[in-house]
Order: C-alpha cells, then structure tokens, then sequence
C-alpha cells in the first residue's frame, strides 16, 4: 500500500482546511486592519483592539458572559455528575429508562423550543428576567451534556474500586470521594470545559431568557452585526479565538506531558 | 472405616470432624434470587477458625455470588450469615470484619503502594505511627519492602497481586476473602503463589475463604473443599475425600477425569457386587459403606474409577474386572502416559500410568489391542 503525498492528496488537504479556516483566517487578518471598511485593506493597525478596550458596552457584555459561564458550567458539573451516577449505580430502580431518557432529551430539543419553554416559565412564576435567568437556562441545557460524559466514563469504571473501598472500611459518601471522584476526575472537568463553552456561545437561549439589564457577549456581537461588519467585532472575535485555541492546547499540553510521564515511570519500573 | 485413610495426607487439623467444635461462619439456609433465578438455593454451610475453605465450581456455580454476600456487597433474600456468633444481616461491608482480595486486585491507581495500603486503617483513624509500622510489617510479609512509593502501574502482575493481599491483610480480618487469587498470573507464578500462600495463612492463623474454578489450586491449597453447582453445595470435604469418595456423579466428573460404567447389580455377596454393564462386561467390585445399603439385586448402579487405578497391559488377561479395546490415543506427558482406549461397544476408557521407571514395561501404539484390569476397591459405586 503506498501512502505518499500525491497530487491527488495534497490538493484533498488543502481544499479540506481552507473550507474549514480560511473565514477565521480572514477575519483575524481583518481585525488588524487600519481601515474602516471591512473589505478594504489598507495596512497592519491595532485600533480595533484599543477602540474595543474603551466601548463599555462591549466589556460589560464580556463580563456578563464570563459570570454566567463559570456559575452555570460549575453547577451544571454538580448536577450532571450526581445525575450520571445516579442513571449508572442504582441501575434497579422503577423508570430508569424513562429517566435516561428525559435527562438526554434536551440534546436533542431545538434550542428553539428550550428558550421559548424557559421563558414561559419564568414569566408564569413571575421571576425578574436578567442574570440569574440567563444562569438557570444554561445549567438546564449544558447538565445533560456533563451527565453524557461522566456517564460514559462511569461505565467504563471498574465497580470493584468501590467495592474495595467499602470492604476496607470507607463509607459510600467517603468512597464517592476519595476513589470514585479522583479517578473519574478528567470526565468532570471535560464536562465543565463543555458546559463553559456551550454556556459562551449560547445566543437563541439567552436571547429568550434575559432581561435589559443582562445582554451576553453573543447577544451583543449579533445586535452589532446587524448594523453592519465593524472591524471592532473581528477584533472581539481573534480574542476569543485566541482564548479558545489557547486553552485547547495547553490542556492538551498537559495531558501529553502526563502521558511522557506515566510511560518514563512504568520504564524506570521494568527497566 | 474406610473414609479415614484416603489419600496420602494425613490431617492434624481438622476441627470438622469434632462434634463439639463452633463454626466460625454459619451459612444458614442461605438463598439469593435474581430477577426470580436462585444464584443461591437454600445452601448451608459451616466453616471453622483457621480453616482454609475453598469453594469450587464452574462459572455460574453461584461460588462468588457467596463470596459476595459474605462481604455484604449482596444480602441475602432468605437465610442468614453468621460470623463468630454475629448475625451478619443489615451489616453493611464497611462494617463487616471481613476483608477481600479482588479478582482484578482492585488497586486504587491514584494511589502509591503505602496509600493503597493505608487506605483501610485510615478509616479506623489509627494513627500515622502505628500505621506506617503495620504497613512496613505488611510489606515485608509479602516481600515488598522497596516498593512502597510506586504507583499500580508501575508493577508487573505478581507485585500487584501482593499488593492486594497486603492491602485485605493489613486490618486483620477475622476472615480474608480471596476471589480467584491467582487467576490472572501465568502458571509457574502460580504454583509458587499457591505454596507461599498457605505457608501465609497457616502463620497468621486468619480463616480463608477462597473461590475458585481451577480444581489443582483448590485441591494444593485448601484444607476443606466445598463443591458448587447451580448454586447449591454438592459436597463438602477435604481433597483426598472429593477426588477418592465423591458422594455423587457430578462431582467425580468435575475433580478429575474418571471412567464411568453405568451397569445393574446382578448379584451380591457381602460387601462384594456383581455388576453388569451395558456392554457384558462382569465387574466385581466392593461396595464402600455409604452404597451399600443402597444398591441391591437388579438394581441400576454406577461405578466409577480413576485413570490412574486401572492397570493396563499388552498381553491378553483373563478374570474378573478386565476390559479390553483397542488403543485410540496416546500421549506421553513425561511423569505419566494417559491412554485412550475404545471398548468394542465405542466406549473410551481413560487409563494412565506412571512412568515410576525410564524404560516401560508396556509397549503399545495406535490401534493396538490392550487390556485393562482393577482391583474390586479401585473405584466406588454411585448412586445414579
């Protein structure tokens, strides 16, 4: 079998990644762009950036969305890893399916649909629409998402571990934290990571659930877009590429180096 | 009596056979369904301090289901447990005064060596001094002493199974649980294991309750052995009495390999039966105490006898008690050869003989013809 660098595959690859970077390329470059116009070039300029360090509304915007993730994403890792190992250790009780069921179904729900339903809710109760909404919205729609990934990790846990535990004396509560949590421990933070994201980017559900005082970082790069493509909002846009790609990587970093480690560990051992 | 000297080991410790002796564990009508199957039916079962018990049976036997309840991981849907005069029912494990060494080990890989190992006694807040010297003391009993600080990972197969029974063995259990201790080690490994376990046991004087499918390793290690199948105990007794009087058919089929005649008792003279088979053969055989109440004149009966009891032989031989057919396989294993020989009626016997010199006296090859002859006492008689 030849695997070499035809023609054929070098152009695949290429045509591949631009399809998939090429808009991101283009808006980073357009962000330093000294021109007003988003479409004329007209030389290398940080303005944007420093326009963007002055516009309040946009920091205030950032903040917002910067609380509600790190609340949401924390409360929703809570809910979601109690939920998975509720669905996976207590595996005899009455309507398990149907429980598994209702947590995965929000997957699925146009986000349509879960904004909409959240707002009648909270208009129906009566509950002042703003940053807690907002909060409680997103925990609803990113816990199952943590649940799926703790859940998946849980069936792959080896029950005895826990058996272990108990046998030698640890409580159930004593072993959910000093053997199950560490060792399920990678698959709660990628949950969170998750939630976080999902909670950044969210604009059909919070539009439906916040109030005047609470505008997301979304919310308020959509409403400026439709006034028109400001090199200001591709500003906006590179740093939260930056930010994205910035933590993608080091996480992979460090699980690369914890892989470097565990295999010089096991050479030191066996020799 | 004839019980009393089977086999070639003779017993020092045996509180079973005392009448006055107090079980330790009392196995009390014990059941456990699930979904309406019966993994456990109805078993009882004693087993007295220091004892090393095994319990044997294949896959689905219900012997770890028993295990199971034993350590309070499973409790049971009708009986009870006792231990040391305790009832152990609504106990939950972590309370239990029992302590069990995992199949897969179970080892905490977050955890070094020493924190696995201390893990226990930290639930009992013992302090950190008396705790490092038991884990030193334990250590050193397995011959771990410079391994404290590596991770599971960091071990091959054998540390980790010393790990583990360190690890159930550092609490000092009134009873150590061992599920399939040595099944994941290759064979040399485990045959040294099986030694320098019972050689442990027999020092800290802890009961043994073992489970395990691989009947030599039961029949090497322990002093009692509980038969299982379809969740019941189908005999309890020491090796040489499973594998010279097993009291059913199962059972000489599952220790071992045994010859089976299925025949009906023609006649009877004292201890002595005769018994027809199905394919002519007379045999003359004695029946040992239990069946002789049981199998009388035209009667159906079996009787079964070990490979290595039958002689077998080149030249044709005459009298009660021989059989003979034709030579189907051959293997030469080294210590011993075991033939195949297929009867006239297409039965195979199993015959084996010990290779007690270099040269045999017996030459035979495939498809030959040869004999095989026992004594009246070399096998017993079943109840079918």
């Amino acid at each position: 079998m030849r695997q070499g660098w035809t023609a054929f595959n070098i152009v695949s690859v290429i045509i591949g990644f631009s399809f998939l970077y090429l808009p991101i390329v283009l808006l980073v470059i357009y962000s330093f762009n000294a021109s007003q116009l988003v479409t004329v070039w007209a030389g290398f300029s940080t303005r944007w950036y420093v326009q963007l360090f002055n516009n309040q509304g946009l920091l205030d915007a950032a903040w917002v969305t910067l609380r509600v993730g790190v609340l949401s994403a924390t409360v929703a890792t809570l809910l979601g890893t109690f939920a998975a190992v509720a669905l996976t250790r207590y595996t005899r009780f009455r309507g398990r399916v149907l429980f598994t069921g209702m947590v995965y179904a929000p997957l699925v729900m146009p986000e349509v649909i879960t904004g909409l339903s959240l707002l009648l809710l909270f208009v129906a109760i009566d509950f002042d629409r703003g940053f807690w909404t907002v909060t409680l919205a997103h925990i609803t729609f990113s816990m199952c998402f943590v649940a799926v990934i703790v859940q998946s990790k849980l069936l792959s846990f080896d029950r005895s571990l826990e058996e272990a535990a108990m046998d030698l004396g640890a409580t159930p509560a004593k072993t959910f934290l000093s053997i199950t949590l560490p060792v399920i421990w990678p698959a709660v933070a990628a949950g969170w990571l998750l939630a976080f994201t999902l909670s950044l980017d969210d604009l059909v559900v919070a539009s439906f659930t916040t109030g005047p005082a609470a505008t997301t970082l979304p919310m308020k790069i959509y409403s400026a877009v439709r006034l028109g493509v400001t090199p200001e909002i591709n500003a906006v846009c590179t740093i939260l590429i930056a930010i994205v790609t910035v933590g993608v990587l080091s996480a992979t970093l460090v699980n690369k180096r914890r892989e470097v480690r565990r295999a010089r560990e096991s050479q030191v051992a066996f020799g | 009596m004839k019980t009393k000297s089977l086999g070639s080991v003779r017993k020092s410790f045996s509180p079973w056979t005392d009448p006055d002796a107090k079980p330790f564990i009392r196995f009390e009508n014990v059941t456990k369904t699930f979904d309406g199957t019966a993994a456990i039916d109805d078993l009882s079962a004693d087993v007295y301090e220091r004892e090393f018990f095994a319990l044997l049976g294949a896959s689905g036997s219900g012997k770890s289901t028993l295990l199971r309840l034993l350590a309070g991981f499973e409790t049971p849907t009708r009986g009870r447990i006792v231990l040391d005069g305790e009832d152990m029912t609504g106990i939950p494990p972590h309370k239990r005064p029992v302590n069990m060494m995992f199949q897969s080990y179970a080892l905490f890989p977050h955890m070094n060596v020493e924190q696995n190992i201390a893990f226990g006694l930290k639930q009992d807040g013992m302090a950190k001094s008396e705790r490092n010297d038991r884990i030193a003391e334990v250590l050193k009993l397995v011959k771990l002493e410079n391994y404290g600080r590596r991770k599971p990972h960091q071990l091959s197969g054998g540390q980790q199974q010393r790990v583990a029974l360190a690890r159930s063995l550092v609490k000092r259990p009134k009873v150590l649980l061992l599920d399939e201790p040595l099944g994941a080690l290759d064979k040399k490994l485990r045959e040294e294991t099986q030694f320098e376990l019972t050689d442990l046991q027999y020092e800290l004087g802890i009961t043994f309750i073992m489970v395990t499918h691989d009947q030599e390793e039961a029949m090497t290690m322990a002093d009692r052995i509980a038969v299982m199948g379809d969740g019941r105990i189908l005999q309890i007794g020491t090796p040489p009495e499973i594998y010279e009087a097993p009291t059913s058919r199962f059972v000489a089929d599952f220790i071992g390999t045994v010859n089976i005649f299925d025949g009906t008792v023609t006649a009877r003279n004292g201890d002595r039966l005769k018994l027809e088979t199905g394919a002519g053969h007379l045999l003359e055989v004695d029946a040992n105490e239990e069946s002789v109440s049981r199998a009388r004149s035209g009667e159906k009966a079996a009787y079964a006898v070990r490979p290595e009891k039958l002689r077998i032989s080149a030249k044709e031989l005459t009298g009660p008690n021989v059989l003979s057919g034709e030579v189907w396989e051959i293997a030469y294993i080294g210590d011993m050869t075991s033939f195949h020989l297929k009867m006239d009626d297409g039965k195979i016997v199993r015959v084996s003989m010990v290779n007690a010199s270099r040269e045999s006296p017996v030459q035979l090859t495939w498809h030959d013809r040869a004999w095989v002859s026992f004594d009246p006492d070399a096998g017993l008689l079943l109840a079918n």
